[in-house]
Formats: C-alpha cells, structure tokens, sequence
C-alpha cells in the first residue's frame, strides 16, 4: 500500500484523436502488411519463372540425368575411379554435422 | 534535492508502468548487453552460443511487455507520445545549459535552468528514439529471428544492419540512462519502490507537471492509503 496525496489527472483522448492514432496505426499496418506480401508474391514469382526455364533446359537437353553426362563419367573414368571409391568418397562426400541445435554445439 | 519522506507525496509512476519498466529490465537489458557480445564476439562460441539464447528470451520479453502494455496501457502511451513532441522555448533553454547536468557534475555548481514538465528535453529525445527505436528493433528482431525463410534477401540484408546499427545506439542510450537514473536517487526510489516521491522534490524537478497536471487524491485528505 503507497501513501500518496496527488495524482496525475487522467489522460483525455477525445474522439478526434483517437481516430486520428487509430487511422495511422491501420495506415502503418495495412502498408506493412501490403509491403511484404508484395515482396513474398515477387519472390515466388521469381521461383515460378526460374523453375520453368529449367523444366524447359531440361526438356531441351539431350542428357538429363546426371550419371549420364559424359563430364561426369570421364571424372570417374580418368581420376576417380569409379563411383564410391575411396578418393571419390574422400573428395566429393560431405559427412554429417548435427546442426539441430543453435550455433551447432551439442 | 532530496525530501526527508515526510510531508505531501504524489504519484509519480503507477503500478502499471513499474511493471512495464520491470519487462524492460528483464527483457531489453539482457537483449542489450548479449546485443554486444553478438556484435565484438568476445571470448569463444559457447559464449556467444550462451549469449543468442538469453538475446532471443529477453527479445520475447520485451514484445510481449510492450504489446500488452500498448493493450492495457494506451493511455500511458498517448500521454507518453504526447510530452515527447510537445516542445517550446523552455526546451531550447534547457538544452544550450544541458539541463545544468555538467555545471552540477564537473562544477559542483546548481544552475537555473527552465522549468520542466514530467520529463525534460533529454528524456524526451530519449523517448523519440526509444519509441521509433525500440519498435524497429522489435519488427527487426523478428525478421531475422523467424521470417528469414519466406523474406527476400536485401530485406534481411538491411534489417540486419538497421538491428544493428539502432542495437549499439540504444544499447548505449541505456548505459546513459541507467547512469542518469541512479544520479536522481529520489526519481529512482519511485520507479523501483511504489511509485511516488516527496511533492516538493518533484517540485523541484518537474515543476510545471506538478501546477498543470496533478490533482488531490479525491477521496480524502492528505495520507491517504492507496493500493497502487
């Protein structure tokens, strides 16, 4: 329990006011909001595109899948052996790190 | 100018913003003093592992202090917006003598300086930017903590370094304003005890708040026994 003789007097808003922070809070929400759905629907648009030119390149292309590509198979063929070997293993496999926890530390 | 606790007393900061002021402590404090460690990187990666754990908690701290102080409180927060742009000569004044801080400091002298409202023209530069501030800190924050997946690049890029950049100036905003705090003992007795002060030290020091913007306690006289 405080002991205290005055306080402040309330805070008047009048109606003008209030409409006044209302109206500016909906005008900076509604940009906000109309800002990054903009920026997100650009972004998708841009992953739509990129993803249909390379449906495309594919369809074009006369090797489509990866084992098949001559610059791959002359690696194994002349440096590496043959796929999983040992130098294959060491050069082009990565290993396992448990980033599940932040900063990667267990 | 300290009151010897007798005499008339005033509310100075209700129990609602004691609370708010309490979610800053436990909430932009440690977001400030990890904010750093996170920026210089001192010491080794658990270290800095530690210190984005406690900045990530004290961030949720905050938010949820401010929204539901913006909830319950509006009024405290329209009267708070209100003072900070009110502005006159006075402030003028105020501001060429520094509020007769380094006189009463470096000089041991007390000045006269113009009369203040319930905060002067220092705290009131410190709330302009602790409002726009702490807001795009906290929309900042949130971008880079939750919503990188889904935003554009440049957008992180920038929110990136707008957190920081408003991180440092504020975070050493609060090294000034702690240090401020504990030099006007009798303002921090009431924001850390149950929110009032001797009438007469906040004459001293807020003399046009208390002639424009205090009244009695209704209820009775002086002495009056309120829960706050």
């Amino acid at each position: 329990m405080a002991r205290y003789d005055y306080v402040e007097k309330a805070v008047k808003v009048s109606r003008r006011e209030f409409l006044g922070v209302l109206g500016v809070g909906a005008a900076v929400l509604w940009t906000g909001a109309y800002v990054a759905t903009d920026l997100v629907q650009d972004r998708t648009k841009y992953i739509k595109l990129r993803a249909k030119a390379l449906y495309l390149d594919d369809g074009k292309a006369k090797v489509r899948q990866s084992h098949n590509n001559a610059a791959v198979a002359d690696v194994y063929k002349n440096f590496a052996e043959k796929p999983l070997s040992p130098l294959a293993e060491d050069l082009f496999h990565t290993r396992y790190v448990d980033r599940s926890k932040l900063g990667g530390l267990s | 100018m300290h009151s010897t606790g007798e005499g008339p007393r005033v509310l100075k900061h209700p129990l609602t913003s004691r609370l708010f002021h309490w979610g800053l402590i436990a909430g932009f404090l440690p977001a400030a003093v990890t904010g750093f460690v996170l920026w210089l990187k001192p010491g080794n990666e658990e270290l800095v592992n530690l210190a984005m754990r406690i900045h990530i908690v004290g961030a949720a701290i905050l938010t949820v202090s401010a929204v539901l102080y913006a909830v319950f409180c509006l009024d405290r927060i329209i009267s708070f917006i209100r003072r900070i742009f009110t502005w006159d000569d006075r402030d003028v004044g105020w501001m060429l003598v520094g509020g007769g801080y380094p006189q009463k400091m470096f000089l041991g002298k007390k000045i006269i300086v113009p009369p203040m409202g319930k905060m002067n023209s220092g705290q009131k530069m410190f709330g302009i930017c602790l409002l726009f501030g702490g807001l795009v800190l906290m929309v900042t924050g949130w971008v880079l903590y939750a919503f990188i997946p889904v935003t554009p690049k440049a957008f992180v890029y920038w929110s990136d370094q707008t957190h920081l950049i408003l991180g440092v100036f504020l975070g050493l905003f609060m090294f000034v304003h702690i240090f401020l705090g504990i030099y006007n003992w009798g303002e921090f007795k009431a924001m850390f005890g149950d929110g009032t002060q001797p009438l007469e030290e906040a004459e001293d020091h807020n003399p046009v708040w208390v002639a424009k913007e205090i009244e009695p306690v209704k209820q009775s006289g002086a002495g009056t026994q309120v829960s706050v």
